[in-house]
């Protein structure tokens, strides 16, 4: 099947650039999925060794994708220990 | 507030809603230069004697309609979701308020340090004072400081309401028997005005909101007396 894009992309190479947007732009979503799958501390995949890791956040770790303003490890910590 | 004709965003009064309205400055020029471009494409087609029966295909253009695209998207993405993260972000609040809604009304508590409550009914149209706003003034206005990060929890009685001030840039809905958090930063002194934004009845549009951000001495005077009147 590459063979025949291969081919195809030759005669028409104005194929490459829809290829590189619409292939990066579907990597990208399946890698913020995967993301949020694996790194959320909402969600839950091993009930008997870490069932509940929201109970485990830490007050100056970032949790988000992105911040603009803001610099987590400088938060001061101002809450009990459990 | 809003007023007749008015075609744009109300003036910002908070940093978020400055970055939402240059968002939309930046979104709205793109969109005006396709439109003309495609417009006079439109016109200049349809104006011509000129035909050609003889093209087939053109790489050339295709790849530039193809790439040029995808970098407007990209332009408009990457503000987008910057702005995004920045409305999401904790900004370690100077002061919380709670509004709840009700049918049709909105209660204000101020319970950080007394407890400071009120309801906050429509003005009705026949007990307008003089320079007054009809439908939108309110008996009794939540006063919030200049400059101050606020913490909104917003919740409901009965019914959905919203709790929404254009001006703001706030809009959060209020669900019974759920807490939702809004965050917001008065950048100047001034009344600002909301509507109740979801279907609750009768007199949804007779439900409004007035924020009136003052510097911190005038809120701790009104605070005060406030708590003596109540």
């Amino acid at each position: 099947m590459l063979a025949t894009i291969r081919k195809q992309l030759r005669h028409h190479p104005a194929l490459i650039p829809l290829f590189i947007f619409i292939g990066g732009g579907a990597a990208m979503s399946m890698a913020y999925l995967a993301r949020l799958g694996l790194r959320n501390p909402d969600v839950c995949w091993d009930r008997k060794n870490n069932p509940e890791p929201w109970n485990k956040l830490g007050p100056t770790d970032q949790y988000k994708f992105y911040t603009v303003n803001m610099d987590y490890s400088k938060l001061k910590k101002d809450r009990p220990d459990f | 507030m809003a007023h007749p004709t008015q075609l744009g965003f109300q003036d910002a009064a908070s940093p978020v809603m400055e970055e939402l309205l240059h968002f939309h400055d930046h979104a709205l020029m793109i969109v005006f230069m396709i439109s003309t471009l495609v417009l006079y494409i439109i016109v200049a087609m349809v104006t011509t004697k000129l035909t050609n029966k003889y093209i087939l295909d053109s790489q050339e253009i295709e790849i530039i309609w193809t790439v040029l695209p995808a970098l407007i998207l990209i332009l408009i993405a990457l503000p987008s979701l910057r702005i995004l993260y920045l409305m999401d972000e904790i900004n370690d609040p100077h002061l919380t308020i709670k509004a709840i809604g009700h049918q049709w009304y909105w209660s204000y508590e101020y319970t950080d340090y007394e407890e400071l409550g009120f309801d906050s009914y429509m003005v009705p149209t026949q007990d307008l004072a003089s320079g007054q706003f009809r439908l939108l003034d309110t008996d009794h206005r939540m006063v919030v400081p200049i400059e101050s990060p606020i913490r909104m929890l917003i919740s409901a009685e009965d019914v959905l309401h919203s709790w929404a001030v254009p001006s703001l840039g706030v809009k959060m809905d209020a669900v019974p028997g759920r807490l939702n958090q809004a965050a917001f930063i008065a950048s100047r002194p001034g009344v600002f005005y909301g509507q109740c934004s979801e279907i609750c009845g009768a007199n949804q549009s007779f439900m409004p909101i007035v924020v009136e951000a003052v510097p911190l001495e005038h809120f701790e005077k009104w605070s005060s007396l406030m708590l003596e009147d109540a």
